[in-house]
């Protein structure tokens, strides 16, 4: 009889302290994953508060792009009409002779300066640079 | 106190039990704390990828400064549009 109740304060004991003991076990790994799901929570609200910006800038900068890339070939085509407009076409430019000035051969004084006059003297400067220039 | 031999069966069936139900209770528990580690093990997985996923778009905040930029293309663009259109205007005149 007293081995039966020495078992059965054994089976007792054991079952109690298996119980706490892996209680205790089971409970600090609890812990350490509530501690470890805060944290996990923690930072989904930091991801969440990152996240929220990026649609609104993403679809403005998408819009913007957009009419950006739309204008671009506008100004390709303005450039291009510049280009064509500004470059030197040698076939559009006349051929013209050599320049000579507008009143005709120009009368050199020096003759006159010296006193030589050797179609002779004539009666007004005038009246002989006409008829000279007209010979010409 | 005597006790009959069928109560000192019961007795011995109830102790043999007690450390059947014992050692059911260790496995059973044993189990538990496989499971709680492997909770424990992916919750931290899942912390690290969190961690990582925050730093990734922790430069989520640059793309409004690269909005605004891009709206200064567009403002520049626009002053490009109007200086080639006088330019495109005087060359074919």
């Amino acid at each position: 009889m007293n081995t039966l109740v020495v078992l059965t304060v054994v089976d007792i004991v054991l079952l109690i302290a298996g119980l706490a003991l892996y209680l205790w076990i089971v409970g600090s790994q609890l812990n350490r994953v509530a501690t470890n799901l805060e944290e996990c929570n923690d930072l989904v609200r930091a991801i969440k508060a990152n996240a929220e910006t990026i649609e609104g800038d993403l679809e403005h900068i998408n819009r913007t792009g957009g009419v950006v890339a739309g204008a671009l070939p506008l100004l390709y085509g303005m450039a291009e009409g510049i280009v064509v407009g500004a470059t030197y076409d040698p076939k559009q430019v006349a051929e013209r002779g050599p320049a000579v000035p507008a009143s005709g051969r120009r009368r050199s004084r020096l003759h006159d300066g010296v006193g030589y006059m050797p179609d002779g003297p004539a009666p007004s400067p005038r009246p002989a640079l006409v008829d000279r220039a007209e010979s010409a | 106190m005597v006790l009959t031999d069928t109560q000192e069966n019961l007795w011995w069936i109830a102790v043999i039990a007690g450390f059947v139900v014992v050692l059911a209770v260790a496995a059973l528990l044993t189990i538990l704390v496989l499971l709680v580690r492997t909770i424990d093990r992916r919750v931290v997985e899942v912390k690290a990828t969190l961690t990582q996923a925050k730093a990734n778009t922790a430069d989520a905040a640059l793309l409004g400064q690269t909005a605004a930029g891009v709206d200064l293309v567009l403002a520049e663009g626009l002053e490009h549009h109007l200086f080639l259109g006088r330019v495109l205007g005087k060359v074919r005149s």
